[in-house]
């Protein structure tokens, strides 16, 4: 089972970045989930939050505000304008 | 104590007052390259990420159409000039080499045959502008080191709009970015870089160029270029920005430093001076006693 390497930064900083089985993210047609050997995509976001599953089942949410998402070889790159911790809920 | 050793010993003291301000900035500028630089190098992954991304949609879909990307862009022979300079003093020749390439730009835009539109961020480009009696379009000043990237989000969205605007007033047919480059502590250059048109076609057809994946575009090639173009805009004058912070920190030391040894070097020659004005006195003193001893023994007896 292959995993993703996945990097989230945004405008001035990196926020997370590592190995994840699943990755879902706000794309502006809708959310969407991303797992190990999906097709090349890039994607626009949209506000909402952004998920990030790791490899051990523990997962990472941050609110984000506008970016982009691309996918390819199982090399993920999130890039956002603004990232927030998500809110407790 | 003489005039004249009076005279010194004041300016003696005033030098070494000045030294030690100079001293105090330049030290605060030392510490604050480091966090400067830092900043910069914290934007790079994001920078690399919309910059490979750009190249992904524009080589992969060769019909995409974009403002920005039109090489012939020539409606109203405007061409805007985002001038990047110091807010405050003491940086020595930072501000002034900015401006200087900025000129020299205007000039070869002027000599094309394009009227150039000036962008200004810091009030040392917009005090020398508005003195020359030709004010900037839009300036921004006085700006604070903790929100550039704000300030680089304004800038882009103005600049954005401008492109965009149907004014002939207002339209942009090119957009210029001058500030300065921060390569090292010691080597800061100030360069003068293309925006619009883009160029990031040239960088797919070298050797070694990486290869981009056949992306499938969400919700499609267009509206992600729509999206990414403005981002791309904003990450590069952010990132400028954050460049022209840390080299006008590195100017201000190394400026701060010749400063302080200049200050150093009139202690000394005055010390020197005043040394030698107490000498002086000294001599003349003791020639005075010597010579009105000799009067003094001379006047007394006439024969031995």
């Amino acid at each position: 089972m292959s995993t993703l390497e996945v990097t989230f930064v945004s405008a001035d900083r990196t926020v997370w970045s590592g190995q994840a089985a699943q990755v879902v993210v706000p794309a502006a047609d809708g959310s969407m989930g991303i797992l190990p050997r999906m097709q090349p995509t890039l994607a626009i976001l949209d506000r909402g939050a952004v998920r990030i599953i790791g490899e051990d089942g523990e997962a990472t949410e941050r609110d984000v505000e506008g970016g982009f998402v691309s996918m390819d070889g199982d090399v993920v790159t999130i890039a956002v304008d603004h990232a927030a911790r998500a809110s407790a809920n | 104590m003489g005039a004249q050793q009076r005279e010194y010993k004041k300016r003696i003291t005033s030098a070494q007052g000045m030294k030690k301000i100079f001293k105090a900035k330049e030290m605060v500028a030392a510490s604050r390259i480091a966090k400067a630089h830092a900043r910069v190098l914290a934007t790079t992954p994001y920078a690399d990420a919309i910059t490979r991304a750009i190249g992904a949609v524009a080589t992969h879909s060769g019909d995409v159409d974009h403002a920005f990307l039109d090489q012939e862009r020539s409606e109203t022979g405007r061409a805007g000039i985002v001038l990047i300079t110091a807010d405050r003093g003491m940086t020595g020749s930072y501000s002034h080499n900015a401006i200087r390439t900025a000129e020299e730009l205007a000039n070869r835009l002027i000599d094309e045959g394009k009227k150039p539109v000036l962008y200004v961020v810091g009030r040392k480009g917009e005090t020398y502008y508005t003195f020359r009696n030709r004010p900037p379009v839009q300036s921004w000043a006085p700006y604070s080191e903790s929100e550039i990237p704000a300030l680089g989000h304004d800038i882009a969205q103005r600049l954005t709009d401008d492109l965009q605007s149907e004014d002939p007033e207002i339209h942009l047919d090119e957009a210029y970015l001058v500030g300065t480059r921060f390569v090292s502590r010691f080597q800061q250059v100030a360069r003068a870089t293309r925006l619009v048109p883009l160029e990031v076609v040239d960088a797919a057809e070298g050797e070694g160029s990486p290869q981009y994946p056949l992306y499938e575009f969400a919700p499609d090639a267009e509206s992600v270029m729509d999206e990414l173009l403005p981002r791309y805009l904003e990450s590069r004058i952010v990132n400028l920005l954050l460049q022209s912070m840390a080299s006008e920190h590195a100017a201000t030391q190394r400026a701060m430093k010749t400063a302080t040894d200049n200050a150093e070097q009139q202690i000394r020659k005055f010390t020197r001076l005043a040394n030698s004005a107490r000498q002086a006195e000294i001599t003349q003193e003791i020639s005075e006693i010597v010579g009105g001893a000799d009067a003094l023994s001379g006047s007394g007896r006439t024969e031995r």
